[in-house]
């Protein structure tokens, strides 16, 4: 592995002001499995690496019925998948964090790294979007907070700049008669890179679906939300009709690129065949 | 006809071997004391890594190594310009037809992305990969081709030149019996088919791995992950141009080979040279991402297969055309040519067969040896249109393999008869495992999710005879307290097989398995040995094991005769004690040879040499999976491997080697396959997020039934091999089983999900 | 430029000096002459690397010697009771031939470890599930369930 200097900051306003200094050369290892791998393969360029694990205060988590859920951007993806909390109310992230390497890589890898890595197949991000996540970005120059959808621009790509800390996430209470599902599409059970990742957060009215919200992973430049598909349901009752016209629209609203893990068409394909199985899902699961 | 001097012996009370014994390799791999090649670290060490071209086909115009010589911390760089230009044997063994000599350690021109051009020695590995970017290169770009239908055009690039035309790698290899016009013409079904092979690669655990060694008199150690010792010893002095006794080779435990590690790897003289050049130790180890650019794979390409059939079920006439892909270099393309023409000639009967095999030289990765030698390839072929074949007249795919199963007296690839039943007892006890008639009637259906059974079968052969003739070696020596040790050159590639060889060898002496001690390993001090693959470490060293021990308890009972005061032929051995047959005289074993006042040890070394011919060992895989016919994700729910393999020394460890193949076969079916982009030739997926590998997750639970049915009287006590066998029938099982359950028949592999998804809706589009 | 580490190493507590970028694993097969831990890819997709680090499983490729100040690691070498006494899982391991090749033995066994200091009574599913990140090339995994099912087993009885 090429060699960097590294540091250890411990507070945040002495991170912020070594990662605006440093600029782009530097980067923040929390969990470090992505960043580690990207030194190693010589995929990015870095000569600092900030440890942000010796500041105090990032490791915190907390569950309520009202507020909904907070974690630390040192929580690992291992504590969020095994948290009582996630287990019951969150079956979606749950599933995105199992589904997320090994057990030896949850035990190290943030979810935060992981939304942070920008990857557009990233499992975490879709559940978090389609529940409207949070992210608290601390810097020198004032504490901000960003919808994790809003978070960003292009592969690897996000709207932070050096100096910006993500100290945590907010994930919304889940409302009344909603629910939620995430389902994961690769070639084997486990330690995978997600081909396709689709998320449906949905809540339901009588026979009437009041609200929905469906990202897709692995099938733009970013995670995405199918914004069409999600109005062709919103206030209409769920038959197999209406399915198979909101599938086909967020199959259209997808715009997936082919390499050695899946063409391009068998991505837009597997859209429509996982959003329509993961609104079934959300359906089944609700609370 | 006979081939064996002589029949089985008819023992049926064993006392060690048909045991599960405790392996005698597993108590160090178990608590991570046991010493891989790569564990080795020597004072002063310095650490080697090779510099890869990013060109498929190019001359190399410059190389500037100025730079990266003058980096702090660099003790030596290597080039084309400073190496010997000596050409080589791309696998050091076997000498013979069965490889190619067409490499060098580094040639003024490269032949395939990824491989090696410089090579530097630095005092820690961040420093030798750092100056690797100091290295600069210009190269000519030369045109390149990366199939065998570019390469066998008439004006394609000619990437070696051997005197032959079109990119071959060796003169076509022809095999011909009966009257192929004349099994056609009786046929009343003929099907003819193309077979794509993908290029799934052994991904062994251990990447390649060697540190090496001068000593002050000139003398050189390798410690090194290789199947073949002494061939790299031989092959390592012939470039080096030192006599075998200055080089030494030591294995101790290796992490897998697969049949990929018998081959020369560039390191391996790299690594001995910076050595040399810098008078310090190094090592040198791949990356995984070099395992796969520098690796072997099994052998891509084409087979086009054409088969007559009966209306009461026979086969006329067997016709195909085998085009490998052998890639840049030959390695073991002649063997794996030959071996995987000929196996055509054997498994399903029939007496009219007209086969042709190729392999031609491409810029692409080296495809080498790897389990299963050519025969994975084509028995794919043809157990997939039998399979077709019963559908069409009307038979169960089970009951006609059964009916057109090689049978005992047949004449085998090797032009030996079959020995037994083995192939019908596998399907028969298969059938009946299954309960294959009911399942089989629960198949298919309409539903999203579809379930499926099938059939696959295979037959290899144990020992790489009539390609090499092959020999065996060991020596038992019994020490003055009755124990004995073994020295064998076998290796222990993770097989069990030095377990394999004390079994046998306690058995033969009557000893219980814990007195016997193995070396092995290294090339000063073991037998001479022709290294692990093909199958035959059971059948020939434990041969060569049995004779050894049998030498060695001749003597001691020659010896203990007078002290028993009786004859020799007397004398019996049994849980370590010499007895009189007929009388209550006995005395243990320790006594017998054990010193006494003023009189020394005596020498007490059984040698054993054994030149094998070939046997046959059979399986039939019965196998269920589930498509889902939305996302074309298809699930092997269960497996079935029925394998007949003569006597079984160690049952654990002979399921293992069927668990084991049975998952390497599963992935290449359905989800292994390293791609090379066809415009540049570079390796898209040289790591196992990308090559995919079924793991703990996606492997079904497996019934192993291991049969004893048709032993063979050239392996101990009839043993023959299984480490290639269960790699074979699977593939064929899973398609065959994938078309039981949405009807669509693949000629190809990997199936991977887009290509079910677009077989189904072709299927719509035709209903 | 060097660091010095200070960790607890099955029990042991070891003072290392390291540069920034070495990785545990090459920390603890160089400096700390610890080779049961083995490197397979070194990127986190094959666990044989796999230790516990403040008891918890981790691909030792994937942590820097430097995160691991003032940690307790465990690796494969420090599982055993004593030399001659083998770990319960180190037994079954051998007894139902969890290990052929043998490379990806450590991490494996490290790993069932964790599961089975988590729970006790797995089923084959949930063994799998925790063996997922640990590539076995040679047993298919079906005597490495046995291992483990049959270790988890006996400790329920003993």
């Amino acid at each position: 592995m090429k060699s960097f200097d590294y540091h250890e900051p411990k507070s945040l306003e002495e991170a912020s002001s070594l990662l605006a200094e440093l600029g782009k050369p530097a980067s923040i290892i929390a969990g470090g499995t992505d960043l580690l791998v990207e030194i190693k393969e010589e995929l990015r360029a870095v000569s600092h690496v900030v440890n942000i694990k010796r500041i105090a205060g990032l490791d915190w988590k907390s569950w309520d019925p009202e507020k909904g859920l907070r974690f630390g951007t040192l929580v690992t993806a291992r504590e969020i998948e095994t948290w009582p909390a996630v287990v019951k109310h969150y079956p979606n992230l749950r599933t995105a964090v199992s589904l997320l390497g090994s057990i030896q890589v949850r035990n190290r890898a943030t979810v935060v790294g992981n939304i942070c890595r920008a990857s557009p197949s990233a499992d975490t991000i879709p559940p978090l979007i389609a529940d409207g996540a949070e992210l608290t970005v601390y810097s020198n120059a004032g504490e901000r907070v960003i919808p994790v959808e809003e978070l960003f621009t292009g592969p690897g790509k996000t709207v932070l700049v050096p100096g910006d800390i993500v100290t945590g996430i907010h994930v919304p209470a889940p409302r009344a008669r909603s629910g939620r599902a995430y389902i994961k599409h690769g070639r084997r059970k486990a330690m995978e890179l997600a081909t396709v990742g689709v998320a449906v957060s949905l809540e339901r009215d009588g026979d009437t679906c009041a609200d929905i919200r469906i990202a897709l992973g692995a099938v733009a430049a970013t995670p995405i939300r199918a914004r069409t598909a999600e109005a062709l349901l919103r206030g209409r009752s769920l038959d197999d009709d209406t399915l198979a016209a909101v599938a086909e629209t967020a199959m259209q609203e997808s715009t997936p690129i082919s390499n050695v893990r899946a063409s391009a068409a068998y991505r837009r394909e597997m859209v429509g065949v996982l959003t329509r199985r993961a609104i079934g899902m959300a359906m089944g699961g609700i609370q | 006809m006979t081939i064996h001097e002589k029949d089985i012996p008819q023992k049926t009370d064993f006392t060690v071997v048909g045991k599960s014994v405790k392996r005698s390799d597993t108590l160090e791999k178990v608590t991570g004391s046991a010493v891989y090649a790569g564990d080795i670290a020597l004072p002063g060490m310095l650490h080697g890594k090779i510099k890869r071209c990013e060109i498929a086909h190019a001359q190399i115009k410059r190389i500037d190594t100025s730079k990266a010589l003058a980096l702090k911390g660099v003790k030596a760089v290597l080039t084309h310009e400073n190496v010997p230009h000596v050409l080589h044997y791309g696998s050091p063994h076997p000498r013979s037809a069965s490889c190619t000599k067409d490499q060098y350690i580094f040639d003024h021109r490269v032949r395939y992305w990824g491989e090696g051009v410089a090579a530097v020695a630095a005092v820690t590995e961040e420093i030798a990969e750092e100056a690797l970017h100091l290295i600069e290169i210009e190269y000519e770009p030369l045109p390149a081709v990366f199939t065998i239908e570019e390469a066998m055009k008439p004006d394609a690039p000619l990437i070696y030149d051997n005197g032959l035309d079109h990119n071959n790698v060796l003169p076509p290899v022809v095999v011909r019996r009966g009257d192929i016009d004349k099994g056609f013409a009786e046929a009343d079904l003929i099907l003819e088919n193309e077979f794509d092979l993908g290029r799934p690669t052994p991904a062994y655990m251990e990447p390649n791995v060697c540190v090496t060694q001068w000593d002050g008199n000139g003398k050189l150690t390798i410690w090194s992950s290789t199947q073949t010792a002494f061939m790299v010893r031989g092959a390592l002095a012939e470039v080096l141009g030192v006599p075998l006794n200055k080089v030494r080779v030591v294995v101790d435990h290796m992490g897998g080979g697969f049949g990929a590690k018998q081959d020369l790897f560039q390191h391996e003289f790299l690594c001995a040279l910076l050595a040399r050049e810098t008078a310090k130790p190094v090592r040198m180890e791949y990356t995984r991402k070099e395992t796969f650019l520098g690796g072997r794979s099994r052998h891509p390409g084409k087979i086009w297969l054409k088969q007559g059939f009966t209306k009461d079920g026979r086969i006329t006439a067997r016709q195909a055309r085998i085009v490998f892909n052998s890639g840049a270099y030959g390695s073991h393309s002649p063997g794996v040519t030959n071996v995987g023409t000929a196996a055509m000639t054997s498994l399903y009967r029939c007496e009219n067969v007209d086969l042709e095999g190729r392999a031609i030289y491409t810029n692409t990765p080296i495809a080498g040896a790897f389990r299963g030698y050519g025969v994975v390839q084509t028995y794919f072929a043809i157990d997939l249109q039998v399979d077709e074949a019963a559908e069409r007249l009307g038979f169960d795919p089970a009951e006609f393999k059964l009916k057109n199963a090689v049978r005992e007296g047949d004449i085998a690839p090797s032009g030996h008869p079959i020995v037994g039943h083995g192939l019908e007892d596998c399907i028969r006890r298969g059938i009946e495992e299954s309960d294959w008639v009911n399942v089989r009637k629960t198949s298919g259906g309409s539903g999203v999710k579809r379930r499926g059974w099938g059939i696959g079968c295979e037959m290899h052969g144990s020992s790489a005879y009539p390609g090499i003739k092959e020999q065996g070696n060991a020596i038992v020596k019994m020490n003055e307290d009755g124990t004995v040790t073994l020295l064998t050159g076998t290796a222990g590639l993770g097989t069990g097989a030095h377990t394999a060889l004390s079994q046998i060898v306690a058995e033969e002496l009557g000893v219980p398995f814990e007195s016997i001690g193995v070396v092995q390993g290294d090339t000063d001090v073991v037998p001479w040995d022709i290294g692990a693959f093909a199958s035959h470490t059971t059948y020939m060293g434990g041969r060569a094991a049995q004779i050894a021990a049998a030498d060695v308890k001749r003597q001691v009972l020659s010896h203990a005769a007078p002290l028993l005061e009786a004859e020799a032929d007397q004398l019996t051995i049994e849980g370590g004690v010499i007895r009189v047959t007929g009388t209550n005289r006995s005395m243990t074993l320790k006594d017998a040879v054990a010193p006494h006042r003023g009189i020394p040890a005596i020498q007490l070394v059984g040698v054993g040499t054994y030149t094998p011919t070939k046997s046959y060992s059979f399986g039939a895989h019965f196998v269920e999976v589930e498509v889902d016919t939305e996302t074309g994700e298809v699930a092997v729910l269960q497996v079935i491997p029925v394998h007949e393999i003569g006597k079984v020394v160690h049952p654990i460890a002979a399921a293992g080697q069927i668990e084991g193949g049975i998952q390497q076969g599963i992935g290449h079916t359905l989800s292994e396959d390293y791609v090379i982009d066809l415009t540049t030739g570079r390796s898209l997926n040289p790591s196992f997020v990308d090559y995919k590998m079924p793991l703990s997750m996606d492997m079904p639970p497996i019934r192993t039934i291991i049969l004893e049915t048709a032993p063979d009287p050239g392996g101990p006590w009839g043993a023959k091999g299984v480490g290639e066998d269960p790699i074979i029938a699977i593939g064929p099982a899973i398609a065959n089983a994938i078309h039981d359950a949405i009807g669509v028949r693949f000629h190809h592999y990997p199936i991977t999900p887009e290509n079910i998804l677009d077989a189904l809706r072709e299927t719509t589009k035709e209903a | 430029m060097k660091l010095i580490v200070t960790m607890t190493v099955n029990g042991e507590e070891r003072e290392l000096a390291i540069p920034p970028s070495r990785t545990l694993l090459d920390v603890l097969r160089n400096e700390g002459g610890l080779t049961g831990t083995k490197k397979g890819c070194d990127v986190g997709d094959c666990g044989a690397c796999t230790v516990m680090m403040d008891g918890k499983p981790v691909n030792a490729c994937l942590v820097l010697g430097i995160e691991a100040e003032g940690t307790v690691i465990e690796t494969i070498e420090g599982l055993q009771h004593a030399p001659d006494r083998p770990h319960l899982l180190q037994e079954k391991f051998m007894e139902h031939g969890g290990s052929q090749c043998g490379f990806c033995t450590p991490g494996i066994v490290m790993m069932a470890k964790a599961l089975l200091d988590e729970n006790p009574d797995p089923t084959d599913d949930e063994i799998r599930f925790a063996l997922a990140g640990n590539i076995c090339r040679c047993t298919g995994y079906t005597k490495i369930i046995d291992a483990v099912r049959a270790t988890a087993e006996t400790m329920r009885t003993q």
